[in-house]
């Protein structure tokens, strides 16, 4: 079964960018979670979408949910592969050399000129509400995110985030490095949750009754 | 109308288009009372065995969302503004719906919410109208639901709540550490808090084990069975009556009228693409509150050309979405907000009813969650930047300090916001999806920057080191709650529904979801909507005992 996508240059340049996402400090980062092993089979078709709930495997799609995972990989993918030659392009015209090969400041400041042109039309919109509703802007709470709409550099960022902290049967997150660096204390496994021997009752409060405060009146 | 091409099948009692919360309630109630139900439902019928702990493939991967690729809807700022496709007011479709990956707050409305019009008076730009029930004639059916749930909750904790005939029959969820810390500020400022009643069994009750505490509950389908819904609930009792047939993925086009004007039956497309006219005596629709107006928008014929029940122009209308938004605080000491799921809560009604020296209109509820879903890949604070070392730390620093005090926005009902088709655009079955229009009253967000800053008082008396208000701008759909596309009322040119949640129009034509809501009020619908499925369940069981 196909499970990559990028060819070496592509995944090696999206291993270096991925790792200024999460960079690598006195904790480990992105490089050392495989968010890149993760993204290239995610993007390797729709047979590594959705894990089987007891962790046994993963789904095959069927229908009309197939197609549509379909085209949203075939959208993502091209995000991705423009992407890289743009990290590229941007990197010889500054300093003659491919991404891969920048220093990393050299390469954060590329993906933040790639962000700009985002987050100017975020701000533009946000603008345009605050003129018209008279109101602070903040994001909204609990959206659920539309991936396909994203350009390369948030879109890079959701997967490497993806990639760091989804469960470990997607591919990255690798020995739970990334629940380890913020101290989730996920379960060993998805059949964890599926037989329902995962519980976070020990991290409630130590007095577990609610004070109950009735009106005397 | 749409051509069939599979077999007729056998005509029935009642046919209910959709197995949510409210369908199935409706159905439940109807094939204990000895009816013959068939219900239509668009989504697969799920599970527990196809649920698990999964934050990537729940939240990220539309798992149980509606995939926007196949479901899209549109949405504009107002009749003149530019139409976005946009994912608004999700909910699963599936057997149980909404409540398939909720945790279930389950507060009951109050008193006034069934008559804030007389209590306000006219609001300008607002169609606020009070509903044509009161309180007193639902609580029987709050009970009645609360009881067939096994609600968790403690009965008076709320000093703002209204009567009750009975208590809870769980007690109280166990105390969370963000739970703990609402008390703590709420105690400091003198104002009310209660342990959030919810759809979770605190202990075992009626045969079904206390609910797991997984991390993995918000948004999440249950492997484990335990949370009350109306897939693990509702849908077993009606089963188990041997009178309902309810079919999954059957996606219903139209619903057919006869040569009388009465609601005749549902088209729908089986999995297999097989096009059916199912005929009954009653049809309920309980698509949720958008799908419900679409459903009717997209049943035109030579009687009802605007739609069905649409004589009035009115479906669609006076659509309200609540806003969910919170002040956002963070602690020294370890609050694991996504302990339980990240909303097994604590809430307070301090605010809850409309007082006029605020200068706004009603109010809404508060409570404690951890911050959107504060699971790792989700979890988010306020200013957080998107990557780099100091996205890194923030996540470090924070994941497991922080908590969001938030809050349900009441916004208002307004006649030019509303659902209603857009022919430009159609979904995976070739029908015209629904387009939202949608303006936030200046009411809408009066009360929403009062409630933040009441939240982040709570958050400031609890000792937060930090705390972040997140104003609203605008109505997100982002709680899925729908409601008013077909209000109910008295004086059929200003409502679709009677009392009963049926059509003025159309004599056997009922709806339960949402949708007969006059207005959203300030709490989470939920349990409003299947106390009053039940009530027109049992009314509808009524009528045909007394005539057969």
């Amino acid at each position: 079964m196909q499970d990559t996508f990028f060819d070496p240059h592509q995944r090696a340049t999206v291993q270096a960018a991925m790792a200024r996402i999460i960079p690598t400090d006195d904790t480990p980062g992105a490089t050392e979670a495989g968010t890149v092993d993760f993204v290239d089979r995610y993007l390797s078709g729709v047979d590594f979408i959705y894990a089987k709930p007891d962790g046994s495997g993963f789904e095959q799609l069927t229908g009309l949910r197939r197609d549509a995972w379909r085209q949203r990989i075939d959208i993502i993918r091209e995000v991705y592969v423009k992407g890289v030659t743009q990290l590229d392009t941007a990197a010889r015209e500054r300093h003659a050399r491919e991404f891969v090969n920048l220093e990393p400041g050299q390469q954060d400041e590329i993906l933040r000129d790639l962000e700009k042109p985002y987050q100017q039309q975020e701000a533009e919109l946000e603008r345009a509400r605050a003129t018209l509703y008279g109101a602070p802007v903040e994001p909204a709470l609990q959206q659920t995110s539309a991936e396909i709409d994203l350009g390369f550099v948030p879109l890079l960022a959701l997967h490497t985030r993806q990639g760091f902290y989804a469960d470990p049967i997607y591919g990255g997150n690798r020995n739970r490095i990334g629940w380890d660096v913020i101290g989730f204390p996920g379960p060993a496994s998805l059949a964890e949750v599926f037989n329902g021997t995962y519980s976070t009752l020990e991290y409630f409060a130590e007095d577990r009754e609610h004070p109950i405060r009735k009106d005397p009146s | 109308m749409t051509t069939t091409s599979g077999a007729k099948p056998d005509r029935v009692d009642v046919c209910i288009i959709g197995a949510g919360a409210s369908g199935a309630a409706a159905a439940k109630v109807l094939t204990e009372r000895g009816l013959r139900v068939v219900a239509l439902e668009r989504g697969p019928w799920r599970t527990k065995e196809t649920f698990g702990g999964d934050e990537l493939a729940n939240i990220n991967r539309y798992n149980l969302w509606p995939d926007p690729l196949l479901n899209p809807r549109t949405v504009r700022d107002s009749a003149s503004g530019e139409t976005r496709t946009e994912l608004f007011c999700p909910v699963p479709q599936m057997v149980g719906g909404g409540t398939v990956h909720w945790q279930g707050w389950l507060p009951r409305f109050t008193e006034n919410d069934f008559r804030l019009r007389s209590i306000v008076g006219d609001l300008p730009g607002t169609t606020l109208a009070d509903w044509p029930i009161t309180y007193d004639e639902l609580e029987p059916y709050y009970t009645q639901v609360e009881w067939a749930f096994g609600v968790s909750g403690a009965a008076g904790a709320n000093k703002y709540e209204s009567w009750r005939s009975k208590g809870y029959p769980c007690p109280p969820m166990p105390q969370s550490r963000y739970a703990q810390k609402f008390h703590q500020g709420c105690d400091k400022l003198g104002w009310n808090s209660f342990p959030t009643p919810q759809a979770a069994l605190s202990q075992p009750y009626n045969g079904r084990p206390a609910t797991v505490i997984s991390a993995f509950a918000q948004q999440h389908g249950d492997p484990t069975g335990t949370r009350s819904s109306a897939l693990n609930v509702f849908v077993p009792d009606a089963v188990a009556t041997g009178r309902y047939d309810l079919r999954p993925d059957c996606y219903v086009r139209e619903i057919t009228v006869d040569s009388r004007g009465a609601a005749k039956g549902a088209v729908y497309q089986d999995a297999t693409g097989t096009t059916y006219e199912q005929e009954a005596d009653v049809v309920i629709l309980a698509c949720g509150a958008v799908e419900t107006a679409r459903l009717l928008l997209l049943s035109k014929s030579a009687q009802f050309p605007n739609g069905l029940a649409n004589g009035s122009d009115l479906v669609g209308r006076n659509v309200t979405f609540h806003e969910y938004s919170a002040a956002v605080g963070t602690f020294d000491d370890p609050i694991y907000a996504w302990a339980g799921g990240g909303y097994v809560s604590a809430s307070s009604f301090e605010f809850y009813e409309h007082d006029d020296n605020r200068g706004f209109v009603s109010g809404g509820h508060m409570a404690v969650a951890g911050v959107g879903i504060p699971l790792p890949i989700n979890w988010s604070l306020p200013n957080r930047p998107a990557w780099g070392a100091g996205a890194k730390q923030m996540d470090r620093e924070y994941f497991n300090h922080s908590l969001a005090a938030a809050m349900v926005v009441h916004d208002m009902p307004q006649h030019d916001n509303r659902v209603a088709l857009d022919e430009e655009v159609k979904d995976a079955w070739g029908l015209p999806v629904a387009q939202i229009t949608l303006t936030p009253h200046q009411n809408d967000l009066a009360m929403g920057r009062f409630l933040i800053d009441r939240s982040a008082e709570i958050l400031e008396a609890a000792g937060a080191t930090s705390v972040q208000k997140v104003y609203i701008d605008r109505i997100t759909g982002n709680c899925s709650h729908q409601h008013g596309t077909t209000r109910m009322g008295n004086d059929p040119d200003t409502s679709v529904l009677d009392r009963w949640c049926r059509s003025h129009e159309v004599a056997n034509l009922y709806v339960v979801d949402g949708s007969p809501f006059p207005t959203g009020t300030g709490a989470n619908p939920t349990l409003t909507i299947m106390a009053n499925a039940w009530r027109v369940a049992e009314h509808i069981a009524d009528g045909r005992a007394a005539t057969s």
